[in-house]
């Protein structure tokens, strides 16, 4: 056998092996499922999943105030119909979904209703470089409240990931908990709490 | 100069052409999903090839949708490694086939979280056409035939293999994949009069609608997502230098435009989605003497200023590679 052959099955088997043992669970992508497999949940439960009622939070803002999520719903000192939080790390996605949101969905809602609009930097680990960050993407004097997420409290309690966007009633119902993906699912949400 | 020496240099050039000039990859962040192959292309007087190149992907900024150019956050460190392995082989006189498989290591540090992950990319197959039956290099230029230029044209298919966003990750660090099949139609045209060489890649990819029920860790109601059509243009030059013993050096300097269009989902464009780029590449390979071993260096920089580029990371690229020719 020539050294090229040799050569050649040795590093076929090597690479081979390689990537067999590197292979994870990929069939997700390879054969995408239309299913629905989300699991029932029980309404009214505390929990993370639209219909479930949210828990109680407490988090810092990027001005140093604190955030209660009792205080935003019906019985607080200030109550609001709904409370959007968008879990963003200013990233060049993230961005186009919070201008998106900033210039499409909440000119929508400006004279109808009363929406606290809240972006969860989940990424920057501390007050000040959150305040930066907000600064940086042009949000300082915006009716955004941002808030850091430092010990990750929400992104833990709502199941959270980069670009997730979650609705929350003033009962503390959770509406929506998904990727931001187009904005229509979050219009519509608030759209059809508004006109109950 | 004599016959077989310059029929040997002409094999050399074709070969180096070949290796260095085809169709650039496209390197994306790990939080849009990394880790995508290019092509191989294999040279007219091989049979088989094997390639193996170490990609370091360094990210300084970002452009905004609106072409800005924006800083990642102070103490941020972001880079992504990629081992690529790659095998071409000849199917028939005018046929090639080859697959790139890339293994993707994500090293993120923001202030407030540092993240090391690795895992399998999207991997890429190719069928190449090569529309001459002879090498078209040439050192002088003294009929119009001599003019004729190499075409390859061709189709690539990507197979989501890389680890998405609709698997069960718990965030955009671990991704190494786009989540998506891809196929590219890629038209590449060269012409080499010795020393120089000038290339021409140009590729359209349509992505594959699919279902997705799952972000992340979280199943959803699902639904039906598309990723925008991509088109990729490259140009190329580059100049060989034949050393005394017949080894060469090649150095080449190319341009990259590449596009992606919006997503859509359940056929609502998402507007966050779709980038453009524009980049420069320089590289320099050493062949040796019985044009069998290729060894490549090469560096791909994205101009780092406002409208070079939208919604994406400017990055830098380092490559070393590796390739092995079976003649």
């Amino acid at each position: 056998m020539s050294s090229n052959n040799l050569l050649f099955r040795y590093l076929t088997f090597s690479i081979c092996l390689f990537y067999l043992t590197a292979c994870g669970d990929i069939k997700n992508d390879l054969l995408p499922s239309d299913s629905d497999l989300r699991e029932s949940v029980e309404s009214g439960t505390i929990g993370h999943r639209p219909s479930q009622i949210s828990a109680e939070f407490q988090v810092t803002s990027s001005e140093g105030d604190l955030f209660t999520l009792s205080s935003y719903l019906e019985n607080g000192d200030t109550p609001t119909d709904a409370i959007v939080l968008y879990f963003t790390m200013w990233c060049p996605i993230c961005l186009g979904h919070s201008d998106h949101m900033f210039n499409t969905v909440m000119p929508q809602f400006r004279d109808r209703g009363d929406i606290t609009f809240v972006l969860v930097d989940h990424i920057s680990g501390s007050i000040a470089l959150t305040r930066a960050s907000e600064i940086a993407s042009g949000y300082s004097d915006s009716e955004f409240i941002t808030l850091a997420d430092t010990e990750h409290t929400l992104l833990n309690q709502f199941h959270a990931s980069n670009g997730t966007t979650v609705v929350i009633s003033a009962t503390g119902e959770i509406l929506l908990n998904e990727d931001y993906r187009t904005g229509k699912n979050l219009i519509k949400v608030l759209d059809d709490l508004l006109a109950q | 100069m004599h016959e077989q020496q310059r029929g040997w240099r002409q094999i050399k050039l074709a070969i180096i052409a070949a290796t260095l000039l085809s169709p650039t990859s496209l390197h994306a962040a790990s939080c849009c999903g990394g880790g995508s192959s290019s092509s191989l292309m294999l040279p007219k007087t091989a049979t088989a090839m094997i390639d193996l190149s170490i990609n370091q992907e360094i990210y300084n900024g970002f452009w905004e949708a609106d072409g800005t150019r924006a800083e990642y956050q102070q103490g941020s460190d972001l880079k992504q490694f990629r081992l690529n392995t790659g095998f071409a082989y000849r199917l028939a006189d005018n046929w090639q086939t080859s697959i790139v498989m890339p293994y993707t290591w994500n090293r993120n540090k923001y202030s407030g979280i540092e993240r090391n992950t690795h895992g399998l990319g999207d991997t890429s197959i190719s069928l190449l056409y090569e529309a001459f039956d002879d090498i078209t290099c040439v050192w002088k230029v003294r009929k119009l035939s001599d003019l004729k230029p190499s075409i390859y044209w061709g189709a690539s298919l990507i197979l989501p293999t890389g680890t998405s966003p609709y698997d069960n990750v718990p965030d955009d660090f671990d991704i190494t994949g786009r989540g998506f099949y891809r196929v590219d139609g890629t038209l590449h045209v060269e012409k080499t009069i010795y020393p120089f060489t000038a290339a021409v890649t140009f590729s359209h990819g349509v992505h594959i609608k699919r279902s997705v029920n799952r972000e992340k860790s979280n199943y959803v109601e699902p639904y039906n997502k598309q990723l925008g059509n991509r088109t990729s243009i490259t140009t190329a030059a580059s100049y060989t230098y034949f050393m005394e013993s017949l080894d060469t050096l090649t150095a080449t300097l190319s341009y990259n435009y590449l596009t992606e269009g919006k997503s859509t989902i359940d056929g609502v464009k998402d507007s966050a989605s779709g980038f453009k780029k524009n980049s420069i590449s320089t590289a320099l390979a050493w062949s040796d003497s019985d044009n069998q071993w290729i060894l490549k260096l090469s560096w791909s920089h994205t101009i780092d200023r406002d409208n070079w580029g939208e919604n994406f990371p400017i990055t830098d690229v380092f490559t070393t590679g590796v390739s092995y020719v079976f003649q």
